[in-house]
């Protein structure tokens, strides 16, 4: 009796993401990241803003140079309070996306490419999954794990941010609009965008480095999206991320479905 | 009487990658029960044509069924009732050998209950129940090779496909490995579809073999059929007194006109020689007071009616 769809895609994702536990070139950068970004980076940012305060006043500029509509998102509070505003809710949200889109392409490196490499597939080819079940299987682990990694690192984050300043802002940050859409809208979103290019990608190279190092540049549009930001150019404020989000959900939905005509068991046996 | 359909057929089976065809025109029936070889040389269309019985490839022409289901529409369904050993073990490396077994079963629809106990059984069966939560990473060829084996057969496949399962394999191995096989096939009465190019091994496991060339069948029989197509005859080797060799050669030539002789020290070489002719030859060697010490008689092996038809083919 052949099983429940279901079925498969549940032992391939438990099975996908049991092997990517298991590797540390895969799992170290997952955990590294957020914690550096979540953890470490907010901390020297607020230590250098009070070491600093002698020179905070230097910083007025860049205040002053950003765009109506920004200073307006920053309060009317100390420049103090307005810098961590900026830093620790606007730019940051822009940074959050980083993460997701980092685990989706070192998991679906790993999961495509790398199984590819490990000569692992053609065992997988001859189950009785069909090409739609293993497509949706293989997609669903890094995707999952980008937004499990995703949500814990903002729990994480929210964590960080209001020990290290909520008591000083006299409320919480990052517990906003902006921040449960960028964690539950765009950060899905981008996170799906990558897997599309990953899949891409890994149809036509062999082995999880060469997927992992092509696929990182799916990181170069949040890094455009970060100086933007900096340079006043654009501000991810709650509508933004929201019809940011939709945008990228619609051209990620086209990858994909061009991702899954062209997926092909014996194309997948005869590229591996 | 009620006549139970093949596990396997095959009608004009065809697949072509570009400019090349991998399987050309094959046709075979493959009754349930029975172990079949595919033998040939590297290229000769073998794994391809694994692949497209298991709905894996796609035929480019003709049509295949397995246990009654169109290779080519029913391919998840085929590959929910076949098992397959691939040519590399295809293990993940990274996964205990329990996991792999374990993850296998899933996949293959095994329930959630009875796949624990499945899992322990396999493993103590191919003797992997001491490194059964080891990673599979530190395992020795021949290891790997019995769990992918277990592996094949953890959802109680009708039809075993076994890709050149003891290729790289050192003779320990592949001898285990031998045993393995032969005691699935003898114990669960399945079908079981050997691709190989080891002769002896073809000869041990198999019932019938078709031999394939370039992608087509050139002969299909059992072993002892193919090896007697060859010239009729073995070849009888007599080891007969010092200095009575020419004499017995003479003896041997006289009883037997189309008989090839040919002496090597103290041995007469006779071919060509029908078996049932022997007790009269060596009957007429006695009464010519030739003293016999040995009488061994050959019978071409698979290996030789493999090359014979081989060249018959170039030819």
């Amino acid at each position: 009796m052949r099983p429940e769809a279901g079925q498969f895609v549940t032992a391939i994702v438990r099975r996908d993401l049991t092997v990517v536990r298991r590797s540390r070139a895969v799992a170290l950068p997952i955990i590294i990241l957020p914690v550096v970004l979540f953890v470490g980076l907010p901390l020297l940012l607020t230590v250098a803003l009070r070491l600093g305060q002698s020179q905070l006043a230097e910083l007025q500029s860049l205040i002053d140079l950003l765009p109506e509509s920004i200073r307006r998102l920053l309060g009317e509070g100390p420049l103090e309070h307005q810098l961590l505003t900026y830093f620790l809710e606007l730019q940051f949200a822009a940074l959050f996306l980083i993460v997701p889109l980092l685990v989706v392409a070192v998991i679906a490196a790993d999961s495509f490419a790398g199984e590819k490499e490990r000569k692992t597939l053609e065992a997988l080819l001859y189950t009785p999954t069909t090409d739609v079940e293993l497509y949706i299987a293989k997609l669903l682990g890094p995707w999952l794990a980008a937004l499990a990694v995703g949500g814990g690192g903002y729990v994480l984050y929210a964590v960080t941010a209001n020990v290290l300043a909520a008591a000083q802002m006299g409320r919480l940050l990052v517990v906003t609009p902006l921040w449960l859409l960028v964690v539950l809208w765009l950060g899905p979103a981008v996170a799906a965008l990558g897997l599309g290019v990953l899949v891409q990608i890994s149809s036509r190279v062999r082995g999880f480095q060469e997927a992992y190092q092509l696929g990182g540049a799916v990181v170069l549009p949040v890094v455009v999206l970060v100086v933007a930001q900096a340079a006043g150019v654009l501000i991810l404020d709650a509508l933004a991320a929201f019809v940011l989000g939709g945008i990228i959900w619609l051209i990620a939905g086209l990858i994909l479905w061009v991702g899954f005509r062209a997926f092909r068991r014996e194309s997948l046996l005869l590229s591996a | 009487m009620k006549i139970s359909p093949p596990a396997i057929s095959a009608k004009g089976l065809t697949r072509d990658f570009g400019a090349v065809r991998a399987v050309d025109s094959l046709s075979f029936v493959v009754p349930a029960g029975e172990v079949i070889g595919l033998l040939g040389h590297n290229g000769a269309g073998k794994t391809t044509t694994i692949r497209v019985l298991n709905g894996v490839l796609a035929a480019t022409a003709g049509e295949a069924h397995v246990l009654g289901l169109d290779a080519t529409s029913d391919g998840p369904k085929i590959r929910a009732r076949t098992g397959v050993l691939t040519e590399t073990p295809s293990l993940d490396e990274r996964l205990t050998a329990r996991e792999n077994l374990g993850f296998a079963a899933q996949l293959f629809g095994v329930t959630r209950s009875e796949v624990a106990g499945r899992v322990v059984d396999l493993l103590d069966r191919f003797g992997l129940l001491d490194r059964a939560d080891d990673r599979v990473a530190g395992f020795s060829r021949g290891m790997k090779q019995r769990l992918a084996l277990a592996r094949a057969l953890v959802h109680r496949p009708e039809v075993l496909f076994l890709d050149e399962p003891t290729a790289a394999l050192d003779p320990v191995a592949a001898r285990d490995v031998h045993l393995l096989i032969r005691a699935f096939a003898a114990e669960e009465q399945r079908t079981v579809v050997i691709t190989t190019h080891n002769l002896v091994e073809a000869q041990r496991l198999c019932h019938r073999v078709v031999i394939l060339r370039q992608g087509r069948s050139i002969a299909v029989g059992t072993p002892a059929e193919l090896s007697q197509q060859l010239s009729g005859a073995g070849q009888v080797e007599i080891e007969v007194g010092a200095r009575q060799v020419e004499q017995a050669a003479a003896v041997a030539r006289a009883a037997a006109h189309d008989a090839q002789v040919e002496l090597d020290g103290d041995v007469l070489r006779v071919g060509g020689l029908g078996r049932e002719s022997l007790p009269a030859l060596v009957a007429e060697l006695v009464r010519a007071d030739v003293s016999i010490y040995r009488v061994t008689p050959s019978e071409p092996s698979l290996e030789d009616a493999y090359f014979a038809l081989h060249a018959e083919d170039d030819a």
